[in-house]
């Protein structure tokens, strides 16, 4: 039985994209059905990802086919089915499933509805084949597919300049990151002595040992230069707010669940090669604990629903990459165990709240601001019930899962602190564990407060007199004032229901199914340690330091404080009408403009980085057609100028001219022969 | 070519381009007053006696006195043709070129030459000549004789070549090399140049070069040699000795030439054509419909085709009238 | 027997024929009439048939005077096919000179034109028309004697 399931595990990739081409090429005809393939396929691929589940093993591997045999390069397409790639297998197909059935009711009525399942089925087949290669090569390959997906779903309505420069603005970040991951490749190629990329010949003992030093410190370097723009972290998440542009089961799916989830999975994939470099394991650290720390302090201040939530991602993503950089010597399986945990049950937490805004601005007419909005949590039951849900979990309390997956990251951090401490690094992990604390703070405040200022207080639906109403003209720029949504003027042409109703059961199910795992996912998988020994079976893991860790009481006490510090303070000042948050905000108006613009961190990105390179191009412009075309032309005007000017006017037609040029020659040919 | 001699050869190649020049035509035809032709003269005899210091004059004192008076009217004959406005002056000073080097070829010993040329040349090719100046040009000296082209470069470009033929010919002055050879045990005041007959011998060809020897034996065959096989080293008689060789080595040749000539009359006639000759003035007849125009590029015009069709039609229906 | 034609007066045959070359080719290339022009390529031949000569007698053969003979026979060919094309350029342009024959230059090279600035050329002398021909007396009459004074009677 389990044989069947790795045998067949390419099936896995396959029944998407099968969905997704049939969906595409019958897009005429199937038109507001396009959906059913495309959800077919997902959800097969998910019943053949539980099958999966329990035939995992570090050694089983399936070849399914030839991609590249260039020269002493060789890449078959090969399936790896361990611990780690079924567990990320079953996750991406379920909560894809979830969206996808979401987005039928979500999407109805849109004109590019075929080619939305399409994309949502290509992208399926591109994260699950990410998720399942065993090559590096064949990574990135499929690495490269998930961000064209991302960029052509962001800009799903590409009319719209918004949503065609933040999906520009996505792609690009995110091919800065690529380039790393690319040298990463070749370089790793350049120093393995057989050439083979695969995970099998590079994630062993003697391999890894026999790396050059350059090589120790620069791979792993170079492959978390990936993982961070891939995963939004500091310096390169700046896409990720900005892809909020894109349809909102697109943020849940993409942007919340799997695609940022790929750069914590390549890195939790490398983790031996990875921990050859502890200074590199630092320097990840620190990132995550910077970019949890500034994202959340962002999100403060934030008015956009969808804005806080992507803002909390990147916060969340900034937390794996912390568990991730925790693995120091006998710490290590514990801290990427925990970053996988806390990876897994985000999804679930975040794809919820995700789909929860989408229902409230579904609800709401296109309208995500959050002033414009209150008191709807007697409007929408459901989706005030599972946003509920989500939220508690994203604050981390008890019993919920993100209590379980954070609480598991603190306490690696906790370890590695005393680990490191030989060799130097310990001081900075118990600092990066006590900022961690404070995030968990902020965490819980946002999230509280966009969930009061949404659902609690006077009932209050938008009107087009709302001071925070767009200005009749399209577009503007990153602010918090446009809506979400075709446009202005245009409507989703649809009639499910008036404004101010809740959203048909195709929208609820998924959220009332997601809810129920963010509620029970952390309890059933932590604590009972299902997740630990699920994952024990990942190829080259072994490799890593393990040592006994008790659970930390104190840890888990301290964050709950601070999760219920945070609730109650949102509490007071967003449950009800209360001037404290104005006055707050115009005591500290410097910070509060700070964090209300990002800390003007696309400003800085525009003056040093886009302002230079546009520099640059006008120079190269402008050698190019004076130096360059002036040359080129000039070689192409040189043969006339030499035939016409130069050389016509010796044929003038005379028959005696012609016969003295050729005497003149013979003489003068003549005479220096004679004398030379 | 010792430095004096160099300087002697440069000296009289200047002189006779700088006569030259002023003799010839100007290049726009304007008129060159006498003392400019005067001075031209003078510079070009001063040349011509310069180069005359080059000969070596033969031993006989008679043959060597015909020989400088032969070589004087060939090249003043043919500066004064090359100098001549008017063209029927130019074609009697090639005649004088034409008897002098007959008597060049006398002196050389090809009798039967100096005869044939004197005919075909002076006989025939001018006599043609001056029968299309009188066709054609009988107004005696038009604009274009007038005027040179180019008379700078050309004179440049002449005396240049000249030069260089001086500077060859030159190293072959009696003073400057030794004898080279001893034949049939004489001591041959030989110069570099061996002579055909001793090159087999000289250069020890059949030794060496066994191909070469014989390609030169050929060369060299009693039919055509000056002198008789009996060793006794008399000369044939010019005419019967050349017709020996004409006949007999070179037989093939005179067929050949006898066939060109043959060509060439047929050539000549169906060039000119039979029509009506044509004064000065008048365009060619059968041109009817286009009167006078002569434009040599519209040979394959609509007009010339349509006008000979138009011809042929019309010579075919005066046949069929009585 | 020595033979008297030594390499001295072989030099002295080369060097006239050079001369007579150089000139041929001096006239060849400035003259304009076609006719002079093709009188100084006769007279390159001439040139060139003087060095055959001297030197098939300087090596003691008849093949010099046997190649003049062809040569001879060529000039002669040739001057009579090029006095019919002459003939034919005339016809077209009723002149000849050989600047009016320019159709193959290039486009856009200017034409030479045939000499210009006629006012400063030399005076063409008229050459006398029919009517400065001697009058002959028409056959059967007699014509009027000259006047002889010594053989009138003193009157």
């Amino acid at each position: 039985m389990s044989g069947f399931f790795v045998q067949n595990v390419w099936m896995i990739p396959c029944l998407p994209l099968l969905g997704a081409i049939i969906a595409a090429l019958g897009a005429r005809r199937l038109r507001s059905s396009s959906h059913v393939p495309v959800v077919a396929g997902i959800v097969l691929a998910f019943l053949l990802s539980c099958g999966a589940l329990f035939s995992a093993s570090p050694e089983a591997t399936t070849w399914v086919g030839r991609w590249l045999p260039i020269g002493n390069l060789e890449v078959p397409v090969e399936f790896r089915v361990d611990g780690l790639t079924t567990m990320m297998l079953s996750m991406v197909t379920f909560v894809s499933s979830l969206v996808a059935i979401f987005a039928v009711g979500y999407m109805a009525g849109d004109p590019g509805y075929p080619r939305f399942f399409a994309l949502i089925g290509l992208f399926v087949f591109s994260m699950t084949g990410l998720v399942l290669s065993n090559n590096y090569l064949l990574t990135y390959a499929f690495w490269e597919g998930v961000g064209v997906c991302s960029y052509l779903l962001i800009g799903h309505w590409h009319t719209r300049p918004a949503a065609a420069s933040a999906a520009l603005k996505a792609f690009l970040v995110n091919r800065i990151g690529d380039f790393g991951f690319a040298v990463a490749i070749i370089w790793l190629w350049a120093v393995l002595p057989d050439h083979d990329l695969s995970y099998g010949n590079i994630l062993n003992g003697s391999t890894l040992a026999a790396l050059p030093e350059a090589a120790k410190l620069g791979i792993p370097l170079l492959l978390f230069w990936a993982a961070t723009a891939k995963s939004a972290q500091i310096p390169l998440y700046v896409w990720l707010p900005d892809a909020m542009e894109g349809p909102t089961p697109v943020s849940a799916l993409i942007h919340a669940a799997t695609m940022v989830t790929a750069g914590v999975y390549l890195i939790a994939r490398s983790m031996p090669l990875i921990a050859l470099a502890p200074g590199v394991q630092v320097l990840i650290a620190v990132t995550g604990c910077a970019t949890a720390l500034l994202s959340a302090s962002i999100a403060l201040t934030q008015n956009d629903l969808k804005r806080v939530m992507a803002y909390s991602t990147v916060s969340q993503l900034g937390y794996m990459f912390m568990g991730l950089g925790a693995g120091v010597s006998d710490v290590a399986q514990l801290a990427v165990m925990a970053a996988m945990f806390h990876l897994f049950t985000h999804a679930f937490f975040k794809g919820l709240l995700f789909l929860a805004s989408g229902s409230v601005m579904h609800a709401m007419g296109d309208v995500i601001d959050m002033r414009r909005f209150g008191g709807l949590r007697h409007r929408l039951p459901f989706t005030h019930l599972t946003f509920a849900v989500g939220g508690l979990a994203l604050a981390g309390i008890f019993p919920f899962a993100g209590f379980f997956s954070k609480d598991e990251i603190l306490l690696a951090l906790k370890s590695a602190s005393y680990s490191g401490a030989g060799q130097g690094w310990g001081w900075v992990y118990l600092l990066i564990y006590w900022v961690a604390i404070v995030t968990v703070f902020m965490t819980a405040f946002y999230t509280a407060r966009a969930y009061f200022m949404t659902f609690w207080g006077p009932e209050k639906l938008p009107s087009p007199e709302d001071p925070e109403a767009p200005r009749p003209e399209p577009g503007s720029g990153h602010g918090d004032h446009e809506p979400h949504g075709p446009g202005q003027g245009e409507t989703h042409d649809h009639d499910h229901g008036h404004v101010g109703e809740e959203s048909p059961p195709v929208m609820t199910l998924p959220l009332l199914i997601l809810a129920v795992c963010a509620l029970l996912a952390g309890i059933c998988f932590g604590p009972t340690h299902l997740f630990e020994h699920h994952l024990h079976e990942t190829f080259g893991w072994e490799l890593l330091g393990h040592g006994e860790h008790g659970s930390d009481l104190a840890t888990a006490l301290i964050s709950t404080i601070g999760g219920l510090l945070g609730i109650g303070l949102a509490y007071r000042f967003y449950a009800a009408e209360s001037p404290v948050p104005g006055q707050l905000a115009t005591r500290f108006r410097p910070l509060y403009e700070a964090s209300l613009n990002k800390f003007y961190v696309d400003e800085a990105y525009d003056w040093v980085v886009v302002k230079t390179t546009k520099a640059l191009a006008i120079v190269c412009e402008f050698l190019d057609i004076y130096l360059v075309d002036q040359l080129v032309i000039g070689i192409a005007k040189l043969p006339r100028k030499l035939g016409k000017d130069l050389l016509a006017g010796y044929q003038n037609g005379l028959i005696q001219f012609y016969a003295a040029v050729s005497a003149l020659g013979v003489a003068v040919l003549l005479f220096i022969l004679l004398l030379f | 070519m010792s430095t004096g001699q160099v300087i002697l050869a440069t000296l009289v190649i200047l002189l006779g381009a700088g006569g030259s020049y002023l003799l010839l035509p100007h290049r726009h035809g304007a008129t060159r007053s006498r003392n400019v032709h005067a001075a031209g003269a003078v510079l070009a005899s001063l040349a011509l006696l310069g180069f005359l210091t080059f000969f070596s004059p033969p031993s006989p004192f008679l043959a060597g006195l015909f020989f400088y008076l032969f070589s004087i009217g060939a090249i003043a004959g043919g500066l004064l043709t090359v100098t001549s406005r008017n063209p029927i002056y130019s074609a009697l000073w090639f005649a004088s070129v034409v008897l002098s080097t007959a008597g060049l070829f006398l002196l050389a010993g090809a009798q039967f030459l100096a005869a044939g040329t004197v005919i075909v040349y002076a006989g025939a090719i001018i006599v043609t000549f001056l029968f299309v100046i009188m066709l054609a040009q009988m107004e005696g000296k038009a604009l274009y004789d007038r005027a040179a082209r180019a008379p700078a470069s050309a004179t440049f470009t002449s005396f240049l070549l000249f030069w260089c033929l001086l500077y060859t010919l030159g190293p072959l002055h009696p003073q400057q090399y030794p004898a080279a050879a001893e034949v049939n045990g004489q001591q041959y005041a030989e110069r570099s140049l061996v002579r055909g007959r001793n090159i087999t011998e000289f250069y020890q060809l059949n030794e060496q070069h066994p191909d070469a020897a014989t390609a030169l034996a050929y060369a060299q065959r009693q039919t055509s040699a000056m002198r008789d096989a009996s060793g006794a080293e008399n000369e044939k008689p010019d005419v019967a000795g050349l017709g020996e060789s004409l006949y007999s080595d070179h037989l093939v040749t005179v067929e050949l030439a006898g066939a060109l000539l043959f060509v060439a009359l047929v050539a000549a006639v169906a060039i000119t054509g039979p029509k009506r000759p044509i004064r000065p003035g008048e365009g060619p007849q059968q041109d009817a419909g286009e009167g006078g125009r002569r434009d040599p590029e519209n040979l394959m015009s609509h007009g010339a085709a349509a006008t000979l069709i138009r011809r042929f039609f019309r010579s075919r229906s005066f046949r069929d009238k009585p | 027997m020595i033979d008297a034609f030594t390499l001295d007066l072989l030099r002295n045959y080369l060097l006239v024929g050079a001369a007579l070359f150089a000139l041929g080719m001096l006239g060849f290339l400035s003259r304009r009439n076609l006719i002079v022009m093709f009188l100084s390529a006769e007279m390159m031949l001439q040139g060139t048939a003087l060095s055959l000569v001297a030197f098939g007698r300087y090596h003691g053969n008849f093949t010099g005077q046997v190649f003049t003979i062809v040569i001879l026979t060529v000039a002669a060919c040739e001057a009579s096919i090029a006095l019919a094309l002459i003939v034919i350029l005339y016809n077209r342009r009723s002149s000849l000179d050989v600047t009016l024959w320019q159709d193959i230059r290039e486009e856009g090279v200017p034409a030479a034109s045939p000499a210009q600035e006629a006012s400063e050329a030399e005076p063409i002398e008229p050459v006398p028309g029919p009517e400065s021909y001697p009058i002959l007396t028409p056959a059967g009459i007699e014509p009027a004697h000259p006047v002889q004074p010594w053989l009138e009677r003193r009157k």
